[in-house]
């Protein structure tokens, strides 16, 4: 109907006649009856929940996360939004977390009353944990970005999901890479030094060390540990220089790692490797950036996105375009959200439940993502395929050298003398 | 005490229980039911300091001695949550004692007082953050199972509920204090403990009293938070930031009056959510302005709000 698509704002009205024309009139009120529908051929937005602790101690960490969940609803948008719903594109309902977890609860619930039909986010585990109860009362799907504790998936929350590793997979894979990586190189490590932070899974990681090394052949010659914050390590510095280990296992935050890092550094001390798990420093490029020489070689067991994607290379010259480091949030953010998407895609609606049932359902086929995982599945909400990876920093840029299928890079280990 | 002393509480009490027939959206309610949990450590603070005299800076190892001990007599023994709960209170309120026998045995007064009771809190603080019954640095998870026998509500109203209740009580308790005989010694105490003690006050044992049932208040908000959020953690539990929430609604609200924690805890709770929608979604700018706006009512007389009312009446 010509009426229809020509703009109302066209209804002709003869310049200086000072009245309406019937033919204008009529034009008018054709256009005005037609809007509404020419509107309601715009698929409603869909909202979703980014939630990040964005102040606090943990806003840095929540900056990277939230780059990562814009890049990817920007993707979608430009691309032409949700095909399955009609090109419905993604609104982005922002919450701060406030780095803890009634500041997740609120923001969860404000999320609620705006109509989100998923949650993605929460980086800290307490956060993740009531966040998603907070979520599940609702039925609103939470997808987990980072939280590692295994008790987020194991509440039987139907709604949370997590795409990444929870921390018994982490440390698996931690210990065995050790091992085959030892192994490979002729097991030129055998004694180590557990140098932990004294709170959050600091101590936890080095229990755990302490019950698995000694069975796969290691000795532990001491277990160090220090608070946090910490303003100096000589001392431990000086106890690793006596005990002369072939290797060191830091499990401590970010400060007190580069501390500690620059601390070897300065007195020479220079074991075979150090070898890190979950380590806030050494898959971080502002340490490899900021200290070069204290950051050589260092391992850590973390997240990290999948080199030999040209999504990762694409994304990351995205992010350093914006003078900002890449840092594993931000993939791990990415993923989360084209996740949502992909479920969303085959939910065929922006229904809460059908969503919940689509995420479960994630199979193969999800391949958006940009993670080193295997083929997607989901049991109880964990992803089995999910992964941590061993990086190495190797001529100032963080590597993955482990396992063999994703790694951009060979192992440099023992460290050269 | 007379009926009439307790008319005020009944009016409010029963105003805010018709709260969430009007307002049953879920971001209320939680705010609501988290600034009633602060109102109640609140409350605690405020028995001891604001009647006492005695600031304590680490109300924090009642809040956390309190919400461990419901979250480990349920997961670790088995018990129903509500014997927790009341177990949790008493826990409180036994630490609340040893430290009182411990500082004012010592005759720690001000500053002096005000730091042990930091140093106690950051000493259980480490102490959680590493034993293993406290769960270490991983925290407690409280099993979600969603039955009220359980102290776990579908609809988020029912435990507003049993937070005003809670509220309410430690109201009560407060009015019964101010008009008792060891309300009337303990601001003896406050205002001069050495012509209290001419007069023949016992003002190690009024003190003592003070501190217990400071402690078991406190303890009462730090178990409804854990039975709330099902999760602690030893920086949640003994973290200095309930210790400075504890201190600042009872000040900000007006020290040693019975509305005044409340009065205190709602003001700067609505403040926070009003500066946070003020500032749009820019992160942090609301915690900027709340913090500019604390300095400037605490810098300023008449500093309290009770002082403000007064200043207009005149």
């Amino acid at each position: 109907m010509p009426t229809a698509t020509k703009p109302a704002g066209h209804a002709a009205i003869p310049p200086g006649t000072g009245g309406a024309s019937r033919r204008g009139l009529l034009l008018g009120a054709a256009g005005a009856l037609a809007a509404p529908r020419l509107l309601g051929a715009q698929p409603a937005p869909v909202r979703l929940g980014i939630l990040q602790p964005v102040t606090g101690a943990l806003a840095q960490d929540g900056e990277y996360g939230r780059l990562g969940a814009e890049l990817a609803i920007n993707e979608i948008n430009a691309a032409g939004g949700i095909r399955a719903l009609g090109g419905a594109q993604i609104q982005m309902v922002f919450g701060d977390a406030r780095s803890n977890p009634e500041g997740g609860t609120a923001e969860v619930e404000r999320m609620q009353g705006e109509g989100v039909v998923a949650v993605v986010g929460g980086f800290a585990s307490p956060i993740c944990l009531a966040a998603s109860q907070a979520a599940s009362r609702y039925d609103l799907p939470y997808i987990v970005d980072v939280g590692v504790s295994d008790q987020i998936v194991s509440r039987g929350l139907r709604n949370t999901f997590r795409f990444g590793p929870g921390f018994g997979a982490v440390t698996r894979a931690a210990l065995d890479n050790l091992v085959t990586l030892n192994n490979a190189a002729g097991r030129p490590a055998r004694t180590v030094v557990v140098v932990h932070e004294d709170g959050l899974f600091g101590s936890g990681m080095a229990r755990l060390m302490g019950n698995e090394l000694p069975s796969r052949g290691f000795e532990i010659l001491e277990t160090i540990s220090h608070p946090t914050p910490a303003r100096d390590m000589s001392n431990i510095a000086l106890r690793i220089r006596a005990l002369n280990p072939d290797l060191i296992i830091p499990s401590s935050y970010y400060a007190e790692f580069v501390l500690l890092s620059r601390t070897l550094q300065q007195r020479r001390i220079r074991p075979k490797g150090i070898y890190c798990v979950l380590n806030g420093a050494a898959s971080n490029f502002r340490f490899v950036r900021e200290f070069p020489d204290a950051a050589n070689l260092v391992m850590d067991v973390n997240h990290w996105a999948d080199p030999r994607k040209p999504k990762t290379a694409e994304l990351r010259r995205q992010v350093e375009a914006t003078n900002r480091f890449w840092l594993y949030n931000t993939p791990l953010n990415y993923s989360a959200v084209m996740l949502v998407v992909d479920a969303l895609e085959r939910a065929g609606r922006a229904d809460r439940v059908a969503l919940i049932e689509a995420l479960a359902a994630t199979g193969p086929g999800f391949d958006r993502h940009i993670m080193p995982y295997g083929p997607t599945r989901f049991v109880n909400g964990q992803n089995q395929s999910a992964q941590a990876v061993n990086t190495q920093v190797q001529d100032n840029d963080i590597r993955v050298i482990f396992p063999a299928d994703f790694a951009d890079a060979r192992p440099v280990f023992p460290w050269p003398t | 005490m007379t009926p009439r002393d307790l008319l005020p509480i009944a009016g409010f009490a029963a105003a805010a229980a018709l709260l969430p027939l009007f307002v049953t959206a879920g971001t209320w309610l939680n705010f609501m039911i988290f600034t009633l949990i602060i109102c109640l450590a609140a409350q605690g603070w405020n028995i001891l300091g604001g009647f006492g005299g005695q600031y304590s800076f680490g109300h924090a190892a009642f809040f956390g001695t309190a919400a461990y001990g419901t979250a480990i007599l349920q997961l670790r023994y088995g018990v129903n949550p509500y014997p927790a709960f009341a177990a949790g209170i008493a826990a409180a309120a036994a630490v609340g004692w040893i430290i009182g026998v411990l500082a004012f045995r010592s005759g720690l007064r001000g500053s002096y007082f005000a730091l042990v009771t930091l140093a106690f809190a950051e000493v259980f603080r480490v102490l959680a953050n590493s034993a293993e019954v406290t769960g270490g640095a991983a925290g407690l998870l409280i099993k979600l199972d969603v039955r009220p026998e359980n102290f776990q509500f579908e609809s988020r109203a029912n435990f507003y509920w049993i937070a005003l209740a809670l509220v309410t009580g430690a109201l009560v308790l407060t009015r019964w204090l101010e008009r008792s005989r060891l309300g009337a010694q303990l601001v003896a105490v406050r205002e001069n403990e050495s012509a209290a003690r001419a007069l023949g006050v016992d003002a190690l044992s009024v003190k003592l009293s003070a501190i217990t049932l400071s402690g078991a208040v406190t303890g009462a908000a730090g178990g409804l938070y854990a039975q709330y959020f099902l999760y602690l953690d030893a920086n949640i539990a003994y973290g200095t930031w309930i210790s400075v929430e504890a201190l600042l609604a009872p000040i900000i609200g007006g020290a040693g009056t019975v509305f005044g924690p409340v009065l205190g805890g709602i003001i700067l709770h609505s403040l926070a959510e009003f500066t946070k929608t003020l500032v749009g979604r820019i992160p942090g700018v609301d915690l900027v302005i709340f913090g500019a706006l604390l300095i400037l009512v605490v810098r300023f007389p008449p500093r309290d709000i009770p002082g403000l009312l007064k200043r207009w009446r005149r």
